[in-house]
């Protein structure tokens, strides 16, 4: 197996935000960018220039790549931290605190890559909010990591399928970069067209 | 967001920073940011810098090459989209499929319904002209479009639909000096000809970019059977569109006489006829307005530019294809 059947930490987030968006970025190949997205790669660079150092008795590290060969996961780390023995995952949103949970899941992806790199338990991560710079404590249950495992296999099947979810229309589909590409309306649309004759 | 046109011979076409920017006999002659580009056409020749090539292949900006007098060439193509599931359900349904009849059906009931909707409408404004013939005709060919059940007929019968309308074309002219007999190509030997001919290249353009965008090969069609370096898919898709943005465009510059019969050269033997550099720019000019302008989507109920409907129409059925809608709605305009 190569490294790319692996799943990337990002389709997490991609998926539980919609299953369809999740399929048109990775299997067909779809990407564009919208000032939300070009916001968040902005925000990115800048996190990701900056290296390894220590801050008083904390060691930080950042943009390193994470991997766990268990759950076939890859993908990169922002920050992570380490205090008196406990590490942790930080990872970095524009905006504030979303409407969806969908960062909690890939804080849980992250630690689970930790785990099987570093061989010890992660019980918290933490999602950093640029807009807010408030830094947002995500403990990693039991029920989030079989979510976590669950949304895994998902997106694993979808890639090694290839068959499409279905676009459905909600509130959150305006926000999304993909909208003039998916047209979530049409299929309602278009059954209720009436052609002038 | 718009196209950009390059009539002028031996211009160099370079880059600054972020900027497109246009230059003939050491003048500037335009510079425009490339954020606002959708696709570059060059009528004629010009020097491209290497610069460009790679900024508009970076940025999915086609560039096409058309004669002075708009005869399509060839194209800079830009890296086709990853969308593979597109592509390969656009080539199962090739040849006598359902979803290829259906296709086909709704091409042509797109092109003939905005064909007799362009007669009725004429027959209202005035008295003199008389369509009811040809809109009788339209009107029989589009009813037994459902019961014809090959490509091939279908396509008799979107000719006999363009023969009917065509023979009307000329009573839609009022203006002194220009006249219309028979649709003739290759090359226009009369004005209305080089007109239509001229609209019907920028817009095959502007469709092989929307079709382009949605993932097709636009090689493969469905109404156009394939042949060597002809785009198809974008002449099907194109066929809906011909009344509403050439036809009507063309027509709006003779009848206002924005074009008039002292814009067009003749040349010796072949009896080609072209626009003068100079009425070539307004007629870009008017083609680009017309791309521009707003009209209420029948389908997904919003304004759009006629330029942004190319690619829903592309979406439509691409989602078609795909099996995500069970009907490909051509843009029929009441």
């Amino acid at each position: 197996m190569n490294n790319s059947d692996y799943i990337t930490i990002a389709a997490l987030n991609q998926y539980s935000y919609c299953p369809h968006r999740c399929w048109r970025m990775f299997c067909a190949g779809e990407f564009r960018d919208n000032h939300y997205t070009l916001d968040g790669t902005n925000l990115h660079e800048r996190v990701h220039t900056l290296g390894e150092g220590n801050r008083e008795e904390m060691w930080q590290v950042r943009a390193i790549w994470l991997k766990s060969e268990q759950y076939q996961l890859i993908g990169k780390a922002d920050l992570i931290e380490s205090v008196e023995g406990e590490v942790y995952p930080i990872e970095y949103k524009r905006g504030k605190k979303g409407e969806w949970d969908n960062d909690e899941l890939q804080v849980c992806a992250q630690a689970l890559c930790l785990e099987e790199m570093m061989g010890k338990t992660i019980e918290r991560g933490y999602v950093y909010y640029a807009q807010t710079r408030r830094r947002q404590a995500v403990e990693i249950t039991e029920e989030l990591r079989q979510e976590a495992i669950a949304t895994l296999e998902a997106i694993s099947n979808l890639l090694q399928t290839g068959t499409m979810p279905p676009p459905i229309y909600t509130k959150r589909c305006r926000g999304c970069s993909l909208f003039h590409q998916c047209l979530p309306q049409a299929a309602d649309k278009v059954k209720r067209y009436q052609e002038a004759s | 967001m718009g196209t950009v046109y390059i009539t002028q011979d031996d211009c160099f076409i370079g880059k600054t920073d972020e900027r497109l920017n246009i230059r003939a006999n050491k003048q500037k002659l335009l510079d425009v940011p490339l954020i606002n580009i959708e696709g570059v056409v060059i009528m004629g020749r010009a020097t491209v810098s290497p610069a460009v090539v790679t900024e508009l292949l970076n940025r999915h900006i086609p560039l096409s090459f058309l004669t002075t007098t708009g005869r399509y060439l060839g194209r800079l193509e830009p890296e086709l989209t990853k969308n593979i599931f597109v592509r390969k359900a656009q080539w199962q349904a090739a040849g006598e499929t359902e979803k290829s009849l259906h296709l086909v059906r709704g091409f042509i009931r797109g092109k003939l319904k905005n064909y007799r909707t362009a007669l009725l409408r004429k027959q209202r404004e005035r008295t003199d002209g008389n369509f009811q013939t040809a809109t009788d005709r339209l009107k029989q060919i589009l009813s037994s479009l459902t019961s014809t059940a090959t490509i091939d007929s279908l396509r008799g019968l979107e000719g006999a639909g363009s023969a009917a309308y065509f023979q009307c074309f000329d009573a839609l002219i009022r203006s002194e000096g220009f006249r219309f007999e028979a649709r003739r190509r290759r090359p226009p030997t009369d004005p209305v000809n080089a007109l239509l001919s001229l609209g019907y290249s920028l817009l095959s353009h502007d469709i092989q970019s929307a079709v382009n965008i949605v993932g097709f090969d636009p090689y493969l069609g469905y109404l156009h059977v394939e042949r060597y370096g002809r785009p198809s898919l974008a002449l099907d898709l194109m066929e809906e569109f011909r009344p509403i943005v050439v036809d009507a465009m063309v027509l709006n510059a003779i009848n206002n006489r924005i074009i008039t019969p002292a814009d067009f050269t003749t040349e010796p033997i072949s009896n080609a006829v072209s626009l003068t550099p100079e009425a070539l720019r307004t007629f870009l000019r008017l083609y680009e307005q017309k791309k521009q302008s707003n009209f209420t989507h029948p389908v997904m109920g919003k304004k759009c530019t006629y330029q942004e409907s190319f690619e829903i129409q592309g979406r439509l059925m691409a989602k078609y294809l795909m099996e995500e809608i069970e009907q490909y709605p051509p843009l029929v305009l009441k």
